[in-house]
């Protein structure tokens, strides 16, 4: 595995008081800096960049997220918060010399009120922990990224993450009422409130989704949802991937919103067999996951909609899921995909690119084009719904493939923006894609945004060298994957 | 406050950003108009106006793909029209919208919406990519034209509310859904608290409604405080909630939805909703009040507002989106002051409130907002990095910046 291993990117003139001051508001064992354990928060689930940080806090609660962040404000240390570290951008890649401020140990469930359908959470519970903390009222959190299991609701607000049924529920910045987020000056403010009007901007809404960059959440009240009174699920299978996207088209051009759409094309499906207990065919070229859920009256007459509309696209055959345990197959299938394709590939790019719903054929032909050039096979799980592509890029770094992978895999989010799309639709920019940035926005676009974080955090303390270029980064003209001037200096090296 | 002496009215964004770069110059305060349907919160003492009702029309508008970018000063109801020949609609209801024909972005800066934001939530969550003009001319953008999109920073949130105070919105792409083959209202006459009960119980029971309202449009005039015990007695307002789907399913969750409501269910009518919707635009002379709190707090809202017109004789009614937890409450036939003591208490216990309209000589009586929200100070620093010279739409949100 490449590594890019920063020797020397420190945040500011470090004093030499700050650790034991950290130390002494958040009580010893509230702060890591042996560096055999501070390795643990190198990276995120974005493995290839490495970084660690001078020191980890473990605060308690929202008065220590705010006294460690005051020890950072008074130091001019950087920190970087962090949930489960499970992003795929590095969003919560480390600052040398700064410092993770760790929120797994904020993870109370503080109210559910299904009253007011909404739950009150810290920023460390889990995704998935706040739908069965709802469970037993009958309701559910919406958004589900597939690392619902694991990934935290803080870093879901800092990524404003998806997943699957967004198509018709939305992502996270749709469900979340309320923040109380700490500033980078260390003082506690609530975005939001208890209500959709809340006179002035939207504070809330640009902050979701900010990554990390605007401020640490500590408390969240989110919405939750009556579960629906019927789901359906099928998977339709197609003979090319072109016709698999022009049924969702068709599915689409009905007025149909299904909860989810999801494509896997055959390599994909490969990756899943080889893996799971399989309900996909292991020979069709692409296959459909379509799930509608709602009241049943509704959900019966679309569904039959949705079958026959994939069988006037040729699908060749269609598997209605029976029970509930079927439903499950098909997305334990679906949502393991990603780690199932390291089965057939010993090692692999994920890309997050979003095209217009009507280019998807288009698109998925000219990937496929790319691949066959580069000589590297990609394989596509996505969410074919929303138009977000989750492309594989399986390579070899044993075979040198790596910078020809990274290459196509940079084209292929470069050639979503070309086609009207966008770098990321749940993954997010971070240390990723902070250089691919001015393919998609202008200069003036890029600095007007910035005038947003310099008013939420005029020092730039907050999780620097996320989403936007820098020079430092990315050279004085930043440019997508041009050759690393820090490299060439020696700054940073490949491991 | 100063007579404005130059109207810039630019047909596009390049005219835009010019009229906005020549003021920078001239160093003219702003203020910013759409078809002038709303003057929410306070007066804008500025030497020139942009009239944005020459920005119109359609950008691109691709159906399948389910999104539309317009010019900013296109009437939402003109872009309805369009999508409405696709079966498609922007999920946005506002009543000023069809009543008087306000502007897509007059609505994304007053973050006003309708009863469906109860299923789609406001305009903060339709629109998907937007282009602004700043005070110095600077043209930026964020988001973009597909649905899913996490690149950046998504600056069109900052704008929804803005009241101008911020940029000049130029342009703004929306998604759009598809249009429901089949709707239907139930209405049930019915106290506010009965209805938050009812509304509650029939999402609980998984009937997915696309909106649930309770207006009230008896006049709470004087004499009527010792009768107010009396009128909830009588089923005083109506929940109207709205069913939206296929022919069979739309059809099927009415009939459960009065099962559970009862001897007072009816269905609706779109008169129902045309009611509800003059109440929330009010008219001249009428005051207009819209007010936030946790939802279950309706019933008190309710009995605040019957005491407070009562002890100020004034005629109030009202109509809220029970699970957003939003109120517009209109005052009527009374003087300035009275309507000035009714809103006054009422920021007292509901801090999240904005007036909308306002009554003749209401402005000599009252600030324009009450108690500043608590991330004010984040509101002024960012107020201060777009707008460092105070040039747009001063005095909107005074005294908080």
């Amino acid at each position: 595995m490449v590594i890019f291993r920063i020797v020397e990117m420190t945040s500011r003139a470090v004093g030499t008081s700050w650790p034991a001051e950290l130390a002494a508001v958040l009580g010893p064992d509230s702060v890591i800096t042996d560096p055999a354990r501070l390795r643990t928060y190198e990276c995120d689930g974005l493995t290839g960049y490495r970084v660690v940080p001078a020191a980890v806090a473990l605060p308690r609660s929202t008065e220590e997220v705010a006294a460690a962040v005051g020890v950072c404000a008074r130091h001019g240390i950087s920190f970087v918060a962090r949930g489960a570290g499970t992003g795929l951008s590095g969003g919560a890649l480390p600052v040398a010399d700064g410092i993770v401020i760790s929120l797994q140990r904020l993870r109370r469930i503080l109210h559910v009120d299904p009253v007011n359908l909404r739950a009150v959470v810290e920023p460390g519970v889990t995704n998935l922990d706040i739908s069965r903390a709802a469970a037993s009222h009958g309701l559910y959190y919406a958004p589900d990224p597939s690392s619902q299991q694991v990934c935290t609701i803080g870093g879901n607000v800092a990524e404003n993450s998806g997943g699957a049924h967004c198509l018709k529920y939305g992502f996270t910045v749709n469900h979340v009422l309320a923040a109380e987020v700490v500033l980078a000056d260390g003082t506690v403010t609530t975005l939001g409130g208890q209500s959709q009007h809340l006179p002035g901007f939207d504070l809330l809404g640009a902050f979701v989704g900010s990554e990390g960059t605007l401020g640490i959440v500590t408390q969240v009240t989110v919405r939750l949802l009556a579960k629906p009174a019927q789901v359906r699920t099928m998977v339709a299978d197609f003979a090319t991937v072109a016709a698999a996207g022009d049924a969702v088209t068709a599915i689409v051009a009905a007025g149909i919103v299904p909860a989810a759409v999801e494509m896997l094309d055959n390599l994909a499906i490969q990756a899943v067999g080889a893996s799971t207990r399989s309900v996909y065919t292991a020979d069709t070229a692409a296959a459909l996951v379509v799930e509608l859920d709602g009241p049943p009256d509704d959900v019966a007459e679309l569904f039959d909609d949705v079958q026959r509309i994939c069988r006037d696209q040729g699908s060749t055959k269609i598997m209605v899921a029976a029970d509930a345990e079927e439903r499950a197959l098909i997305w334990q299938g679906r949502k393991a995909a990603f780690a199932a394709v390291g089965r057939i590939s010993p090692n692999y790019f994920v890309q997050d690119g979003v095209v217009p719903r009507g280019r998807l054929a288009e698109v998925l032909g000219r990937i496929a084009a790319m691949a066959d050039e580069a000589g590297i096979r990609v394989a596509n799980v996505f969410h074919a719904g929303d138009g977000n592509l989750h492309p594989l890029v399986l390579y070899s770094e044993a075979d040198g493939e790596h910078d020809r992978a990274e290459r196509l895999s940079t084209e292929i989010a470069e050639l979503c923006v070309e086609l009207g799309g966008s770098l990321s639709g749940e993954h997010g920019i971070g240390a990723d894609k902070a250089c691919s940035m001015p393919r998609m926005f202008g200069e003036d676009d890029l600095a007007t945004m910035l005038r947003l974080r310099e008013a939420f955090d005029p020092a730039g303390l907050c999780n620097p060298g996320k989403v936007f270029p820098t020079p430092r980064l990315c050279g004085e003209r930043p440019g997508p994957y041009r050759p690393h001037p820090l490299e060439t200096a020696g700054v940073i090296e490949r491991l | 406050m100063s007579a404005i002496v130059t109207t810039y009215r630019p047909a596009d964004l390049a005219e835009l950003r010019d009229a906005l770069t020549e003021s920078a110059r001239a160093g003219q305060r702003l203020a910013v108009a759409g078809t002038g349907t709303a003057q929410w919160g306070g007066l804008v003492d500025a030497d020139a106006v942009v009239d944005t009702t020459a920005m119109t029309g359609l950008i691109s508008y691709n159906p399948t793909d389910m999104t539309v970018a317009v010019r900013a000063g296109t009437r939402l109801a003109d872009l309805q029209e369009v999508l409405a020949e696709h079966r498609q609609w922007v999920a946005l209801d506002p009543a000023r919208a069809t009543a008087e024909g306000g502007t897509v972005g007059g609505i994304v800066a007053t973050a006003d919406a309708g009863p469906s934001r109860h299923q789609f939530g406001g305009s903060r969550d339709s629109v998907i990519g937007m282009t602004v003009v700043l005070a110095d001319g600077t043209v930026a953008r964020s988001g973009g034209h597909v649905i899913k999109n996490v690149a950046g920073y998504d600056l069109a949130k900052l704008f929804h509310g803005c009241l101008g105070t911020l940029g000049v919105v130029a342009e703004v792409v929306l998604r759009v859904h598809p249009r429901p083959a089949a709707t239907a209202t139930l209405a049930v006459a019915c106290p506010a608290r009965e209805a938050f009960t009812l509304g509650g119980r029939l999402i609980a029971e998984s009937l997915e409604p696309a909106a649930v309202e309770w207006t009230c449009t008896r006049p709470r005039g004087p004499g009527l405080a010792q009768r107010a015990e009396a009128a909830r007695e009588q089923r005083d307002g109506t929940l109207l909630v709205r069913f939206d789907g296929t022919t069979n399913g739309v059809a099927d969750r009415l009939r459960r939805a009065r099962a559970l409501a009862g001897e007072h269910a009816a269905e609706g009518t779109p008169e129902h909703w045309q009611k509800a919707g003059r109440l929330a635009v009010g008219a001249p002379g009428d005051t207009v009040l819209r007010l936030g709190t946790a939802p279950d707090q309706v019933a008190q809202l309710v009995m605040d507002v019957d005491r407070l017109a009562a002890t100020h004789a004034v005629d109030a009614a009202m109509t809220s989106t029970l699970f957003a937890g939003v109120h517009t409450v209109r005052l009527r036939d009374a003087p300035a002051a009275a309507h000035a003591a009714v809103v006054e208490s009422l920021r007292m216990a509901h801090s999240a409130a904005t007036v909308c309209r306002w009554a003749p000589d209401l402005r000599n009586e009252l600030a324009p907002w009450g108690d500043p929200p608590p991330a004010v100070s984040l509101l002024r620093a960012v107020k201060r990095r777009f707008d460092p010279d105070d040039r747009l739409c001063p005095g909107r949100f005074a005294p908080w910046f």
